[in-house]
């Protein structure tokens, strides 16, 4: 079995820009992100400690990452009275982008962003863990929702990013 | 549908990133800084308290009458009471080591238990402390003003239920809205626990 320090190597390297992905997706004030980035890797460094292989590395490393920034988001929402909305309350507006473009790609990102922060965390965890290209049998894992669920809850967002985005250029109008 | 999502996907782990990582050295020193930097965000919640300890702490001195004095300390019993229950219940802490175990709708819902239960008892830790103190208090003002002016005990008791009626409204409010609140988050528990493997989750 490998030591922490090895594996937490391992998830900076396989998961680091991932980390900093999600990071930004939670939180929008830099200096608030570069904060939950260093919890999000104390609190992954810390828990390797109590890695045993039952899951994945990749589990693993998402489960922490969600939870303490979730954490982090639920502390900073009490504070402000925000209130967050499901996927399935989102409507399917065209937000007027068209991802083939360079200058709107980075607007779509920023966009998106402000999408996924909106979020019910289950739902934000979900949005992120599909965008990271996790099957819907690891985000089952990850998350604790049932496989149905998972699949229904893919589908509305597959749904809300092509509306939104046009996904693709003009084949996804 | 699905070669289209994978555009925006490409998009999304395209953006350039920060490297970041802790030197295999770092990570005591870092954790420290971390921890110390939670004592004090921790400590600034309870400046509310400490200016009600500061208050009272001088009518300690300020006044003499017996009661007022005892209705002081209890107040800032009371406040220290609730200072610690705030603590166990609220405080901000590093996260836990065994936090990859839980999924994360499990570790949702513990935390949304948690804040479900604090709401729900938030009479007996938040607000019963201090109501024998403001009692006290209220009494020994009442029969200090008495005690210098002997025949108008009618007229400050009248005076003093006012501002006692005001304070009792306030804590009614205050236990109905967190009663509202703890409802809001069990449907959230609810709806959680809908979510999860064979509709609960529940080990």
């Amino acid at each position: 079995m490998a030591s922490r320090e090895d594996l937490y190597e391992e998830a900076v390297r396989t998961h680091g820009p991932a980390l900093d992905r999600l990071s930004r997706a939670y939180e929008a004030n830099p200096e608030a992100r570069r904060d939950l980035l260093q919890e999000i890797h104390l609190a992954l460094w810390r828990s390797l400690e109590s890695f045993d292989a039952r899951c994945s590395l990749r589990t693993w490393i998402y489960r922490v990452a969600h939870n303490v920034a979730s954490s982090h988001v639920d502390a900073d929402r009490r504070s402000k009275a925000r209130q967050p909305v499901s996927i399935d309350g989102l409507d399917l507006a065209d937000e007027g982008f068209d991802t083939a473009s360079v200058a709107d790609r980075r607007m779509a990102i920023e966009r998106l962003m402000e999408l996924i922060r909106e979020l019910k965390p289950l739902d934000r965890q979900l949005m992120l863990l599909f965008l990271e290209g996790v099957d819907a049998g690891g985000i089952a894992e990850v998350t604790g929702l049932s496989p149905g669920n998972v699949a229904t809850k893919i589908h509305r967002i597959k749904n809300i990013l092509i509306r939104r985005f046009h996904i693709g250029g003009e084949h996804g109008r | 549908m699905a070669d289209e999502s994978e555009d925006l996907k490409n998009l999304w782990q395209s953006q350039p990133s920060d490297p970041y990582g802790i030197r295999r050295g770092d990570f005591r020193q870092k954790m420290r800084k971390f921890e110390r930097r939670i004592f004090w965000r921790n400590v600034r919640e309870y400046a509310a308290g400490a200016v009600v300890i500061a208050a009272f702490t001088r009518y300690e001195w300020k006044f003499h009458g017996l009661l007022v004095r005892l209705g002081s300390g209890l107040i800032i019993a009371g406040t220290l009471y609730v200072m610690y229950q705030l603590h166990r219940r609220a405080s901000l802490r590093p996260a836990p080591a065994d936090m990859g175990l839980s999924p994360c709708i499990e570790f949702h819902r513990k935390t949304l238990e948690r804040q479900r239960d604090a709401l729900q008892t938030i009479w007996s830790w938040y607000l019963l402390p201090f109501v024998p103190g403001l009692t006290v208090f209220v009494v020994g003002s009442i029969l200090d003003r008495w005690a210098a002016h002997p025949e108008n005990l009618e007229h400050l008791i009248l005076n003093s239920l006012g501002p006692s009626a005001i304070m009792a409204a306030v804590f009614l409010v205050a236990w109905r809205l967190n009663r509202r609140a703890a409802a809001r988050l069990q449907a959230q528990i609810d709806e959680l626990n809908d979510l999860g493997d064979n509709g609960d989750s529940r080990p």
